[in-house]
């Protein structure tokens, strides 16, 4: 291209410096492939410009400078051919947009694609995270139900602590609740004593340097003696008309428990007793 | 300038090679018809190169039109030969494209595993 314009200035004045542009103009286009139509198009029209130009000027220049008739022949059947040539070229521009047209398609139908695949992509992604996380929880299920195989647990035991736990946590006293009975809707002084921090100030037993390792185990501990409360009423513990409470030790006696104030207790449990039947009252109400 | 670009874009959709106005034989034969015409009359001689003068310049100005109609033509921008490469290409992506499609759409049979 840049030969062209070059070849153009410089030779516009010589007709066959012209002719040459001209013929290398066509070689250009014809040889290589690379140039696209377009500027094929506009050399072959800068050629017949050219062309025609020289040939107007011709035309009015004076006689003595005036071409000789094969050369004026020759520029004239140049014009043509490079006419011929413009109109298969644009034959040619012609198919071109029926292809681009084609290619136009195409473009939209890769690009309803990409929308479908990233569309899917996304979706997979979410899927993906949904089981991941579903795998992590299923592993951590899978964690505790092997831990929960190593170290068995009966149900009745289960049950029995369900017990314990709503006898003393409840906010009122059982319905079967009776005069004498030891349960209490708090831990007492029998349960703090087995429990673990009755056990920190007890430093006779050692327990200050063996501590259980875990809650679970202190209520295991504690399980067999509490979980037969509602059994051991007349065997292990004895409500006493002082109001002491006594228990069995292994069939060598009963020994006194302490209770710290068990006039005070007394009071509670008739607190409770009124409690339940202002409730039973509200209830029937 | 949206309208601008709009219309500018409407005539890129439209111009076809049919719609050229690229005559440059005709008006040259004018030209030269008129050039070479002898005239006796004076006045004749004037308005002949006048109206020569005209005609050179409707010349110039068909070759503008000319080139100006060709850089609207779609399509030309590449050779016929790389035009092909890229359909092609267009081609080869709009089937990889679907084939991944089709790949995700079946990766999971979770239907299968029932």
């Amino acid at each position: 291209m840049g030969d062209v314009s070059y070849v153009k200035i410089d030779l516009t004045s010589n007709l066959f410096c012209k002719c040459t542009v001209v013929i290398i103009n066509t070689k250009i286009t014809e040889m290589s492939s690379q140039i696209s139509t377009k500027e094929k198009l506009l050399y072959i029209l800068d050629d017949m410009e050219l062309i025609a130009k020289e040939l107007i000027e011709n035309a009015i220049a004076p006689k003595h400078l005036k071409l000789s008739g094969p050369e004026y022949a020759q520029l004239t059947e140049l014009l043509v051919a490079k006419d011929e040539e413009l109109k298969q070229t644009l034959k040619l521009a012609q198919k071109q947009a029926d292809i681009e047209e084609k290619m136009d398609v195409l473009r939209l139908e890769v690009e309803r694609r990409d929308k479908d695949i990233n569309q899917l992509q996304t979706k997979l992604k979410e899927a993906e995270q949904i089981l991941s996380t579903a795998i992590y929880q299923a592993n951590q299920k899978l964690q505790s139900i092997h831990r929960a195989n190593k170290r068995p647990v009966s149900s009745e035991e289960l049950i029995k602590f369900a017990h314990r736990i709503s006898a003393s946590n409840a906010v009122c006293a059982p319905l079967t609740w009776q005069q004498g009975d030891p349960r209490r809707p708090y831990p007492t002084d029998i349960e703090m004593r087995l429990g673990f921090l009755g056990r920190l100030s007890d430093p006779i037993n050692g327990h200050l340097l063996q501590q259980p390792n875990n809650i679970s185990d202190l209520h295991r501990l504690g399980g067999p003696a509490t979980g037969d409360i509602p059994a051991s009423q007349q065997n292990q513990f004895a409500w006493l008309p002082s109001g002491e409470i006594h228990m069995s030790v292994g069939g060598q006696g009963s020994v006194p428990v302490e209770t710290r104030n068990h006039k005070q207790e007394t009071e509670d449990v008739e607190v409770m007793s009124t409690d339940s039947s202002s409730s039973s009252s509200s209830d029937s109400q | 300038m949206d309208s601008n670009n709009e219309s500018n874009s409407d005539l890129q959709k439209r111009m076809t090679v049919d719609d050229l106005n690229i005559e440059i034989l005709p008006v040259f034969y004018e030209i030269i018809k008129s050039v070479e015409r002898d005239h006796h009359d004076n006045t004749a001689k004037t308005r002949e190169s006048q109206d020569c003068s005209q005609k050179v310049l409707e010349l110039q100005k068909r070759f503008d039109q000319a080139r100006s109609q060709i850089s609207l033509l779609p399509g030309i921008d590449y050779s016929k030969e790389q035009q092909l490469q890229h359909l092609e290409a267009l081609k080869t992506q709009l089937h990889l494209k679907q084939e991944l499609l089709y790949k995700y759409r079946f990766m999971y049979p979770f239907q299968m595993q029932k």
